[in-house]
């Protein structure tokens, strides 16, 4: 059944192409291979996957049709050895209308690394964020509308079946979220809505294109992805019970993005309304949270990038039984620099937990051997005890890339 | 009275091309005419890029460009570009809206397919960089007011059989990577057979050649230019595949919606 994905598609590029002559084709991918070992005693592989990745395309007039699909096979989390479908749509354009609908990525706002208005697409955070950011995005099955003019655009779509965070709970993944528990433990992590038409997501976004400044306004009804945990004991008390718990919120965003001279300043504000929070004595409750981002980009010339970013997340009405601080401050940092005429590309990526004195960076190099073969190596660097990047204070890894672009 | 008639035509046609000459015989007069040398309102074609390096390894940059003019006066410009080639790049789109108005910044967007995602990127610094790792910058792949640089008429020489001017052309902006570069401009078509470009230290930087110059729907065309860098030699090689002018596009096609779309 998996295996006939790939053929189907293969197929359908020579039979449809037989029939029309007027339907372009395009048949692309790649190919990688990843590997990552812990830096520190017991020097275990962290991660060590292949993949092949198909993408199909056909186009005829305005009409679009876009399909790419995974098939991976990991060494380490055997659930993740799978073929998937990753995106699948159809798009009509004409001048002024744009309809998308479909398995589709949707990003919003100018953060780069960091969700604040851009929580359409929920993240899997299966090996937290030591993936290509293309490959932590889950895609949406979703209907768009676009209205496009010169200046200014307006986005309205629809999403039957929302889809949540995916957070890795096998005992096997160095990654996964329950490895300080010490005691048995079962998950339950399909308690998601149910799948009806009340549930469904829907949203509005406002974006407008100007001389010297980009901004738009969003809306969304939608649910807090990332699952609260309720934790409960079997019968025997023996076994620790973990479940996820999802909520209605909604959020009212604006975004903006500036140049000036050779910097471009980023910013997002947005509103969540009705964030499900984990509260004391083992229940949850829902609050309003601003959420506030500035960054800065600065162009630097000869191929020098900075960018820099501070996100603030504050609880209103704060209570002090809430298990998380009324702030909550994150700042990120990126430096790259390309080097031997754009072959060679070095970057830091660095998020640091300003509360927490804990941080996360990414070190990487990427050197194109050829049109088609990267070779890239990097090392991960956790740091600090506590927070979200504490609790992986052991997995500070090196990892070496090859991809084979077709 | 015929012989007549015909020395009086002789002369006032004498005085015209004087007059003419005699209008557009600056180095800055020289450059408006080439810079506004008709090329449609609005344009399309495929560019295929070779990146030499000096042992003769290639690399090779597919890109699909469209543009229109735009503004009051049709002076400035909207550009859309798409990398088709290589497939770690392919997807990756480049809008730009270009002002010919001194001092006024570029608007750019660079959209970026692993990302899915359109980022807002300055219009001033980039123009020095060289674009994609070509030897060719954003400036040079771009269009640049007229007086942005000093012009100086140096001589008329004959190369290749074609009669040319010979224009200086000195920066004004002190971070521009050329101190000067002097171009070869043939007189029947406004093209330029030659630039020599100069670094901050008058010496010879990159020397650019245009070749295979043709006329495509009534419009003059280079369709080669070889850009050599004579201090690395380095050299990249572009050629114009299927140029279409006067193109059945408007404005509305040139915004981050296409952009994110990847096609017109």
């Amino acid at each position: 059944m998996k295996n006939s994905y790939i053929i189907l598609l293969l197929l359908l590029s020579s039979i449809v192409h037989a029939q029309d002559e007027n339907i372009k084709f395009k048949f692309s991918g790649f190919a990688d291979t990843y590997h990552a070992v812990r830096s520190q005693s017991p020097n275990d592989f962290m991660s060590s996957r292949s993949r092949l990745r198909t993408e199909f395309e056909a186009s005829k007039g305005k009409s679009y049709m876009f399909a790419s699909l995974n098939s991976t096979y990991n060494s380490i989390v055997e659930d993740a050895t799978k073929i998937e479908l990753r995106e699948a749509f159809f798009q009509y354009t004409n001048n002024n209308w744009d309809f998308k609908i479909g398995k589709q990525i949707v990003i919003w706002g100018v953060a780069d690394g960091m969700r604040i208005t851009d929580i359409v697409s929920p993240m899997d955070y299966s090996e937290f964020l030591a993936r290509d950011y293309d490959d932590i995005r889950i895609p949406v099955n979703a209907f768009r509308l676009k209205y496009i003019k010169p200046s200014y655009n307006i986005e309205l779509f629809f999403i039957p079946v929302s889809e949540f965070f995916v957070l890795p709970v096998d005992e096997k993944n160095p990654w996964s979220i329950t490895n300080s528990i010490e005691m048995p433990y079962t998950t339950d992590m399909d308690n998601t809505p149910d799948k009806t038409l009340k549930n469904s997501e829907f949203g509005a976004r406002f974006s407008f294109y100007l001389s010297g400044i980009d901004f738009s306004i969003s809306a969304l009804h939608t649910w807090n992805k990332m699952p609260v945990f309720k934790y409960g004991y079997s019968q025997t008390m023996d076994t620790l019970q973990l479940h996820a718990n999802y909520e209605r919120m909604e959020m009212l965003g604006i975004d903006f993005s500036k140049p000036v001279g050779k910097f471009v300043v980023r910013g997002e504000f947005a509103g969540y309304f009705d964030e499900l929070l984990e509260f004391s004595n083992n229940e949850t409750i829902t609050k309003n949270t601003l959420n506030f981002l500035l960054g800065i980009d600065w162009y630097a010339g000869n191929d020098w990038t900075v960018m820099a970013q501070y996100y603030h997340k504050m609880i209103t009405d704060y209570d002090a039984a809430l298990a998380s601080d009324k702030n909550s401050t994150y700042a990120t940092l990126s430096i790259s620099k390309k080097i031997l005429r754009s072959t060679l590309n070095l970057g830091a990526y660095s998020y640091v937990d300003l509360f927490n004195e804990a941080s996360f960076t990414r070190f990487s190099a990427d050197f194109s051997m050829t049109d088609q073969i990267h070779l890239m190596a990097g090392y991960d660097w956790f740091l600090g005890d506590k927070g979200m990047f504490g609790m992986y204070k052991d997995n500070s890894e090196y990892w070496v890339k090859t991809k084979f672009s077709f | 009275m015929k012989i007549i008639k015909i020395q009086l035509l002789t002369v006032v046609i004498l005085f015209t091309t004087l007059n003419i000459s005699a209008q557009i015989f600056t180095g800055r007069d020289i450059m408006q005419n080439v810079k506004d040398r008709p090329d449609g309102y609005s344009r399309s074609s495929e560019m295929t890029m070779q990146l030499i390096n000096k042992r003769g390894s290639v690399r090779e940059r597919k890109v699909i460009s469209y543009s229109i003019d735009v503004g009051e006066n049709k002076k400035d410009r909207k550009t859309l570009m798409f990398f088709q080639y290589p497939g770690d790049v392919k997807g990756t789109g480049f809008l730009t809206w270009d002002y010919d108005e001194i001092g006024k910044d570029d608007d750019k967007w660079l959209y970026l397919p692993a990302m899915k995602k359109t980022r807002r990127i300055s219009g001033s610094s980039a123009k020095k960089d060289y674009f994609m790792g070509t030897d060719f910058t954003y400036d040079d792949m771009g269009s640049r007011n007229v007086d942005e640089d000093n012009h100086k008429l140096l001589r008329q020489e004959t190369v290749d059989g074609h009669k040319c001017w010979v224009v200086e052309s000195s920066s004004k902006d002190s971070r521009d990577i050329y101190s000067k570069k002097i171009s070869w401009i043939r007189q029947d078509c406004l093209i330029a057979l030659k630039v020599e470009y100069y670094d901050k230290l008058s010496k010879l930087h990159r020397e650019l050649k245009l070749s295979d110059i043709t006329q495509v729907d009534g419009i003059w065309i280079a369709k080669r230019m070889d850009m050599t860098n004579v201090q690395t030699n380095h050299k990249t090689i572009i050629l114009i595949e299927n140029p279409k002018y006067n193109i059945d596009i408007d404005e509305n096609s040139f915004t981050v919606a296409k952009l994110e779309k990847g096609n017109l």
